[in-house]
């Protein structure tokens, strides 16, 4: 059921910067670092305006937890927690 | 003044409220049908301005031209193409940003273009202050503010395609999206190959940017140019040393910077302001898609679709039941007892009719979901349910179509347009089927009425959960096999919430509503026709019993007793007026004459009944050895063998055979095989007795229900299958595969239930 494959493009982040999005919760904002993942999948979520660089915030997770609402670049988004968990972000406060 | 028509293209993102444009602009004059090769709907209209004609097409919403999907694919080969005279582009002023990385795609592809900036009361509400003027300027194209709620703008949009499409200058005005300077270096270098290949600037331009852009099909069609080799050799070149600075492949830096061209472009057209009070759709999301409430809000709404569905519907369904039985009376009565009559009587009225009925449940169900879908819940039902929807393999969305396959599987089948994916819509449309549709109700309450009286509501409970697990079963494993890899990520947009407009409405009804007419006008028709064939020939059968006769001798034995009652009535008269003494009463009147009449008519009551009843049985006996003598009987022993391991015996199997047209007709088809009349409903206790002295038993029963659930789906959902999957290659796996499955399993409860003894 968990995806435990590597993602195909690999995160150039430090171990202990290793934020991911999935990680955030509710309400908390974050900055795209990098995504990782197939290339059809970074650039699907590059066109949909996740651009390294750019707020993203997590508005909220679905009644089963999964997928997750956010919001970037002024309009709601939706994820799942295991795609989620391929975008490297910064904590902002 | 002659009219010129002009090819225009509308093209934006999806919920950017492309289709109220379009809506607007063409009215009712609209059609649909689909790209060829795909099941993209594609719509068309057109529309009259200043004595020119617009022909309009309503491209598929997407967020860019690269091709992932089906919809995309169809979008840029449109646009690609030598068609459009103008494309349109919509873009949602709330949403700003986002919608214009499909903008700078559609700049560079150089057609020319018109932007209309739709639901700018939106952006206001939320804060923006946008400068369409110094837009229109930066991106080189006419920008034109529209409502599409209120049709304000819509006539300005109308001047600027008309215009854009005479005024040669305004076409070669446009701009070109700048990148940063390494990659404008690249793009020079791969374009200056082309000029030997007499393409335009702008074209050698695109190309080349999609060539580092690693798009296959311009890889595709470039090593067929003159020095294709060299230019790809360039490309390989470029895109190493682009990837290089950057540190990321050619796609990801050139979407990046298209983003760092829209930032810089916004900066200077747009004023925000936002308050986060005015996200209005957050509020109601509030609640709608709240952590403990979002669930049984939307099981509520469940509930309602499908109460409104089938109790409104209900109503002109007797409607339509009243005018068919009106009908088909009027024929009779018009050709009695001609071979034509019985054609259009029983075949063509008897078939499509039963599907006609549905109509009423069907219009509302798409109207309900039309509403969900133009109100932007629908995006909010796929992100409630996904995490259960994700075990299947599926996006979130499909749970609709499944949940509406309950009700039927036609709708149902229809209803996985709504999914964007066309490895999801053929997942979902092979595993709906198994979802027990309202059709095969009637089955379950006569077989486990007639078998299993005690357990009846366990046994039709247990039908549905094993449909659901069929389904669920089936879905993992086409997710896995047939299916794999072909899953898109689920990257869902939650647009705003709206209040759909009824033009809109009734538009999207009626479009799907169409479809579902003209299937019955089709398949549904020939079908019907084919089973009434095989009902109706040979016209001549020879029968072991003669019915004449033995009819004759049942009227003789009731005539009989009757007179022996009538004799027996006037001896016991005879007797008691003897004994009868008073003057004051004549015997006639007195009340031991009145008991002893009485008694006289209510045994000639229940023998005239009981006469009737064996009457009747009889005629339905002769109807029944008469079926198995017709076509369809024999169809029905050829295929004895093949249900004979299942414990089936050849009504079963022509039971079966006609329940293909429509799962419901099994009931009937039993009504007749058991002389009972196709009058028959499930609680008739006829069947229940034929039934239970076929030699039927209660596993065999057990084994047909489960038979029935999960085998071929009906006539009606084979053609809603073929027209949603495109292809005969799905419909017919879908029927091998449900008959597969249904025989399987039918065959292991007989096989396990007679090892181990149950129900014998």
């Amino acid at each position: 059921m968990f995806n435990f494959k590597r993602p195909r493009h690999k995160l150039h982040v430090s171990d202990e910067n290793d934020l991911r999005l999935s990680d955030l919760k509710p309400g908390e904002k974050g900055c795209i670092v990098e995504i990782g993942g197939s290339e059809n999948f970074r650039l699907r979520l590059i066109e949909m305006g996740i651009t390294r660089g750019s707020e993203i915030r997590v508005d909220k997770f679905a009644p089963l937890r999964d997928p997750i609402e956010l919001i970037v670049k002024g309009y709601h988004l939706s994820l799942r927690a295991m795609d989620a968990q391929k975008i490297a972000v910064k904590r902002i406060a | 003044m002659p009219e010129t028509t002009y090819n225009i293209a509308f093209a934006g993102n999806p919920n950017c409220g492309k289709t109220t444009i379009f809506n607007i602009l063409t009215g009712a004059k609209q059609r649909v049908g689909n790209w060829p090769g795909v099941t993209v709907e594609k719509k068309s209209g057109h529309s009259t301005y200043s004595n020119n004609r617009f022909d309009v097409i309503d491209l598929p919403g997407t967020y860019s031209l690269s091709a992932f999907s089906a919809e995309e694919t169809v979008v840029r080969q449109y646009l690609e193409s030598d068609e459009p005279d103008v494309v349109v582009n919509i873009i949602d002023a709330s949403n700003l940003e986002r919608n214009l990385f499909f903008t700078t795609q559609l700049i560079e592809l150089g057609k020319p273009l018109v932007i209309a900036l739709n639901m700018m009361d939106m952006a206001e509400e939320k804060g923006l202050q946008i400068d369409a003027d110094t837009l229109a300027t930066l991106l080189g194209a006419p920008v034109v503010p529209v409502v599409g709620r209120t049709g304000e703008g819509v006539d300005l949009l109308k001047e600027k395609i008309l215009r854009v499409s005479t005024d040669i200058s305004l076409k070669a005005r446009s701009i070109d999206i700048s990148y940063p300077r390494d990659i404008e270096q690249e793009i020079d270098k791969i374009s200056e190959l082309f000029r030997d290949n007499d393409l335009t600037d702008k074209h050698s331009r695109w190309t080349s940017i999609k060539l580092l852009e690693a798009d296959k099909q311009t890889r595709d069609e470039v090593r067929y140019h003159q020095n294709g080799t060299d230019i790809l050799n360039q490309v390989k070149i470029s895109t190493e040393r682009i990837e290089g600075l950057f540190k990321d492949t050619g796609r990801a830096v050139i979407s990046h910077a298209r983003y760092g061209f829209i930032q810089g472009a916004l900066r200077e057209c747009v004023v925000e302001n936002l308050a986060e009070s005015a996200d209005q759709s957050r509020q109601i999301d509030r609640v709608l898609t709240n952590r403990w409430l979002g669930l049984p809000i939307f099981g509520l709404f469940m509930w309602l679709m499908f109460k409104i569905t089938y109790d409104v519907g209900s109503i002109p369904m007797d409607w339509i039941d009243a005018g068919l039985v009106m009908l088909m009376d009027f024929i009779s009565s018009l050709l009695p007892n001609s071979m034509f009559a019985s054609l259009l009587v029983d075949g063509v009225l008897g078939g499509v009719g039963a599907i006609a009925v549905f109509l009423p449940n069907i219009f509302i169900l798409f109207f309900i979901i039309a509403v969900l879908e133009d109100s932007g819940y629908m995006a909010r039902v796929a992100f409630i349910m996904d995490r259960i929807m994700h075990n299947i393999g599926l996006h979130g969305k499909a749970f609709i179509p499944m949940i509406m396959g309950f009700g039927c599987n036609v709708p149902a089948i229809m209803g996985t347009r709504i999914l964007e994916s066309r490895r999801d819509r053929i997942l979902t449309v092979l595993i709906n089927p198994f979802m027990s549709c309202s059709a095969r109700l009637p089955v379950y309450v006569l077989v486990a009425g007639a078998f299993f009286p005690e357990n009846a509501a366990t046994v039709i409970f247990s039908m549905y959960i094993l449909g659901i697990l069929a389904a669920i079963g089936s879905g993992k494993l086409f997710s896995r096999t047939i299916l794999k890899g072909m899953s898109k990520p689920f990257v869902l947009e939650l647009p705003p919430y709206q209040k759909p407009t009824l033009r809109s409405l009734v538009l999207h009804t009626w479009e799907r509503g169409y479809l579902f007419i003209q299937k019955m006008g089709t398949v549904i028709l020939v079908g019907s026709v084919i089973i009434w064939v095989l009902g109706y020939f040979p016209t001549e059968v020879e029968l072991d019993r003669d019915y004449v006769d033995e009819k004759s001798t049942l009227i003789r034995h009731f005539d009989e007793e009757l007179t022996d009652l009538e004799s027996k009535f006037k001896i016991s008269v005879d007797k008691d007026r003897l004994a009868y003494h008073s003057e004051m009463i004549e015997y006639e009147s007195s009340s031991s004459y009145l008991e002893l009449h009485e008694q006289y008519k209510l045994l000639q009551d229940e023998i005239s009944t009981e006469k009737n009843k064996q009457l009747y049985n009889l005629r339905q006996q002769e109807i029944g050895d008469i079926t198995e003598q017709k076509w369809i009987g024999r169809v029905g022993k050829i295929f004895e063998p093949i249900v004979r391991p299942l414990g089936f015996s050849w009504r079963e199997s022509v039971a079966l055979i006609t329940g293909f047209v429509a799962k419901e007709i099994v009931v009937s088809t039993y009504g007749v095989l058991f002389g009972v009349g196709e009058d028959v409903d499930e609680g008739s206790q006829g069947v229940i007795s034929g039934l239970r002295s076929s030699g039927m038993t209660p596993l065999v029963a057990l084994s047909f229900l489960v038979f029935t659930l999960l085998y071929t789906p009906c006539l009606a959902t084979v053609a809603a299958i073929k027209r949603e999957t495109g292809t005969w290659a799905y419909t017919i796996f879908s029927i091998a595969y449900s008959l597969g499955l249904a025989y399987t399993l039918a065959y292991a409860v007989n096989y396990f239930g007679r090892m181990f003894n149950w129900l014998s």
